[in-house]
C-alpha cells in the first residue's frame, strides 16, 4: 500500500519545510519519492535544498527548469512514475494558494489509487502569522478554494502557525484558537501541530482540547535564510 | 502591535494601502506579481473598498496612475524591470505635471527579458533618467521586508509633499522572501483642495471656488516649460538637501568601507560582522535614498581618518559605483565587486576581495 502526502497552503504556510521533514522521516522506514510541484515561483522552493537529499534514500522529483530563470508551467512527465511505480510514501509539495491547482490533474490518477487500496492524505497547512491566514474565516476561504483547484478534499490541519526565526509558544496558543475555530467551523480535523522542539513542548505543556492539537509535529529547518546558504545555492 | 510574518510583495501593499493608497493598477510580472495578487483581494474587503485593475499592459497601467494622481488620491503601480521600461514614458510625464504617486520596480536580471532571478542593473534606469528629460525621481532602495513597509510610508507622504512621483526600487530577494514585520497603522487618506489646490477634484461652473485644474505635461511656449523647469529643478534642489537617508554601520574603526544597496548590502553586512569578529575593521556606507544620493555621507565616510580604501559591490556591472566615484571625488581609492545576470555575490568572495585589498595596503 502507498501513501500519498499532497500539501498545500497559503504562501509562507511552511508545506516545503513539513514536506522535507515528512520524507526524511519516510525514507529511514520505506521508499520515498518527493515531488516539487510548486508551480507558482521559482524562489525559495524545494529544489534549493536537492542536495540535502543525497544519500537519504529520498528521491527527488522538481518542475523542468526549477531555479532556472524563466517560467515554465509545466509538470515534468516524471511525476507518472508516482502513480505507476512501487513507493511506500508519495509526497507532493505544492505552491501556494492557488498553486493547488497543480494537483488537480492528477484526481483520476489518485481516484485510481485510492480504489486499490492506497491511502491519499491531503494535508492544509496553516500559519495564522500570514496575513490573509489570520482569521477563521480567511483560512476556510482560503481551503475552499484550494480544495476546488486541488479538485481534492482536505483530510486535515496542520497548524504550523510561526513567526519564521522569531516564533514562540505564543504564536502556536494564538494560532490554536483560530485552527480551533476553522476546524470546529469546516468539520476538518486538527491532524498535527507543527513546531520546533523548543516552540511545539512549551505550547503542549499549555491547556489544550487534545482534539484541536492532534499529534505533535517536530520540525527541524531546513529551508535556511542565511545568505552564505542563499548566496551559493540560490534563492 | 503584533507582527506578521510577510512575504516583501505583500509587505509594500498592505503598507500602501495602510498609507492611504486605494489605486492601483498593474500587470502581472515575476517576481513581483504577488503585489498585483495582494491588492486584487485586499482591495475588495471592508475595511479598504480601494480599486485594483489589472490594466492591459504596463503602458496602461503607468496612465492610469496618471489619471488618478490628477485627482490627488494616493495611487501606485508595480511592475519588474522590463515592464519599469515600458512605463518611462508614463513616468516622465507624471513628473512634468508634477502629479505624486509611487512606482514599485521589484529589479530582476536584464537587459532585456532578461532573467526573472534578482538584478540590481536598473540603478541608472531609476536614478538617471530612464524616461526623457529633466527630471528626478525619489528613490528609495530598501534592505529587508521591514524597510520596504518603512519606504512605501515615506515614499507616499514624499511624492505628495514635493509634487513628484517616488520609486521604490527593491529587488527580487526582497520582494520574495518572508520576514516578521511590524506594519503601520491603517492610515485615512482625504484629498484635501486646500492642500492639494492643483487637483481636479470638481468645479462648479455657477459656483466657481478656486482655479479650475490645469494639468499637463505640454507647453507649447518655451517661455513656459523655463518656468516649469525652474520649479522643478528648485524642488529637487530641497528634495537633495533635506531627503537623503542612508545607514552607516561599523564605520567607527574602519579601514575600509563598502558600499552597497538592498539585498547586497545584507551580504555585505554579514561579511562586516565576520570580519569584525576576526579584529578586521570594514564599515559601510549604504544608501536607502539612491536619490537623492548620500555624497556628502560617502565622501565623509571615504575620508575618515583611517580608511585606506573603498569597496563598491553591487549586482550590476558597476552603477552606482558612478556617484560613489562622484562623492569620493579622487580622494580615496576604489575597487569595484559585481556581477550582472542576477548572480549574487556571495559573503566568501566579498570576503576574498576585502582580504586581498588589506593584503595590499
Amino acid at each position: 500500500m502507498k501513501q500519498f502526502i499532497i500539501l498545500i497552503g497559503n504562501y509562507g504556510s511552511g508545506k516545503t519545510e513539513i514536506a522535507m521533514n515528512f520524507a526524511l522521516n519516510a525514507a529511514k522506514t520505506g521508499k520515498t519519492l518527493l515531488i516539487d510541484l510548486d508551480m507558482i515561483n521559482t524562489y525559495f522552493r524545494l529544489s534549493d535544498r536537492r542536495d540535502l537529499f543525497e544519500d537519504t534514500g529520498v528521491e527527488m522529483i522538481a518542475p523542468n527548469f526549477a531555479n532556472s530563470g524563466v517560467e515554465m508551467l509545466t509538470v515534468p512527465a516524471e511525476i507518472a512514475k508516482a502513480f505507476d511505480m512501487d513507493w511506500d510514501t508519495v509526497i507532493f509539495d505544492l505552491g501556494g494558494d492557488t498553486g493547488a491547482a497543480a494537483l488537480g490533474q492528477y484526481h483520476n490518477k489518485l481516484e485510481l489509487a485510492r480504489s486499490k487500496g492506497d491511502e491519499v492524505r491531503l494535508y492544509n497547512v496553516v500559519n495564522t502569522n500570514r496575513p490573509m491566514a489570520g482569521t477563521p474565516e480567511k483560512l476556510l476561504r482560503l481551503m475552499e478554494n484550494m480544495q476546488r483547484k486541488a479538485r481534492w478534499d482536505v483530510t486535515g490541519f496542520i497548524h504550523n502557525t510561526n513567526m519564521s526565526y522569531e516564533t514562540t509558544p505564543a504564536d502556536l496558543e494564538a494560532g490554536y484558537s483560530i485552527v480551533k475555530e476553522a476546524s470546529e467551523r469546516s468539520g476538518v480535523p486538527v491532524l498535527y501541530t507543527a513546531g520546533k522542539r523548543e516552540v511545539l513542548d512549551a505550547f503542549l505543556a499549555g491547556a489544550h482540547d487534545p482534539k484541536f492539537v492532534g499529534e505533535p509535529l517536530y520540525l527541524e529547518t531546513y529551508m535556511h535564510r542565511d545568505w552564505d546558504t542563499l548566496t551559493k545555492k540560490g534563492v | 502591535m503584533a507582527k506578521k510574518l510577510m512575504k516583501g510583495s505583500e509587505a509594500i501593499a498592505e503598507a500602501a494601502i495602510r498609507n492611504g493608497c486605494r489605486f492601483f493598477f498593474g500587470y502581472p510580472i515575476t517576481p513581483q506579481t504577488e503585489i498585483p495578487e495582494y491588492f486584487s483581494e485586499r482591495m475588495f474587503e471592508e475595511d479598504v473598498k480601494g480599486c485594483f485593475l489589472q490594466a492591459e499592459s504596463e503602458v496602461s497601467a503607468i496612465n492610469m496612475v496618471y489619471g488618478a494622481a490628477t485627482t490627488g488620491v494616493r495611487a501606485m503601480t508595480s511592475s519588474s524591470s522590463p515592464g519599469i521600461s515600458l512605463k518611462q514614458e508614463g513616468i516622465s510625464s507624471l513628473c512634468a505635471a508634477e502629479l505624486p504617486c509611487v512606482i514599485v520596480n521589484v529589479m530582476r536580471g536584464g537587459p532585456g527579458i532578461g532573467s526573472i532571478q534578482a538584478g540590481q542593473g536598473d540603478y541608472y534606469q531609476a536614478v538617471k533618467g530612464g524616461g526623457h528629460g529633466d527630471y528626478h525621481l525619489i528613490v528609495f532602495a530598501p534592505s529587508s521586508v521591514q524597510e520596504a513597509i518603512d519606504c512605501m510610508g515615506k515614499a507616499f507622504d514624499l511624492a505628495d509633499k514635493y509634487r513628484t512621483p517616488a520609486m521604490i526600487c527593491a529587488d527580487g530577494i526582497i520582494a520574495q522572501m518572508m520576514e516578521p514585520v511590524e506594519l503601520p497603522d491603517m492610515k485615512e487618506y482625504k484629498v484635501d483642495p486646500a492642500k492639494k489646490p492643483w487637483a481636479a477634484t470638481g468645479y462648479d461652473c455657477k459656483n466657481p471656488v478656486g482655479q479650475r485644474a490645469d494639468i499637463t505635461s505640454l507647453y507649447v511656449e518655451t517661455e513656459e516649460l523655463d518656468v516649469l523647469h525652474e520649479r522643478l529643478q528648485g524642488t529637487y534642489k530641497v528634495i537633495e538637501a533635506n531627503e537623503v537617508q542612508f545607514e552607516a554601520y561599523n564605520m567607527e574603526k574602519a579601514e575600509i568601507v563598502v558600499t552597497a544597496f538592498g539585498t547586497v548590502a545584507r551580504i555585505a553586512k554579514s561579511v562586516i560582522d565576520e570580519l569584525e569578529a576576526q579584529g578586521i575593521h570594514v564599515g559601510m556606507i549604504r544608501p536607502i535614498t539612491l536619490w537623492p544620493f548620500p555624497y556628502d555621507a560617502v565622501h565623509q565616510a571615504a575620508t575618515q581618518n583611517g580608511v585606506k580604501a573603498v569597496l563598491d559591490v553591487e549586482m550590476n556591472a558597476g552603477q552606482m559605483l558612478d556617484d560613489v566615484k562622484i562623492a569620493v571625488n579622487g580622494e580615496q581609492k576604489i575597487e569595484f565587486l559585481g556581477h550582472c545576470g542576477s548572480h549574487l555575490p556571495t559573503v566568501e568572495e566579498i570576503k576574498a576581495k576585502i582580504l586581498a585589498m588589506k593584503e595590499g595596503m
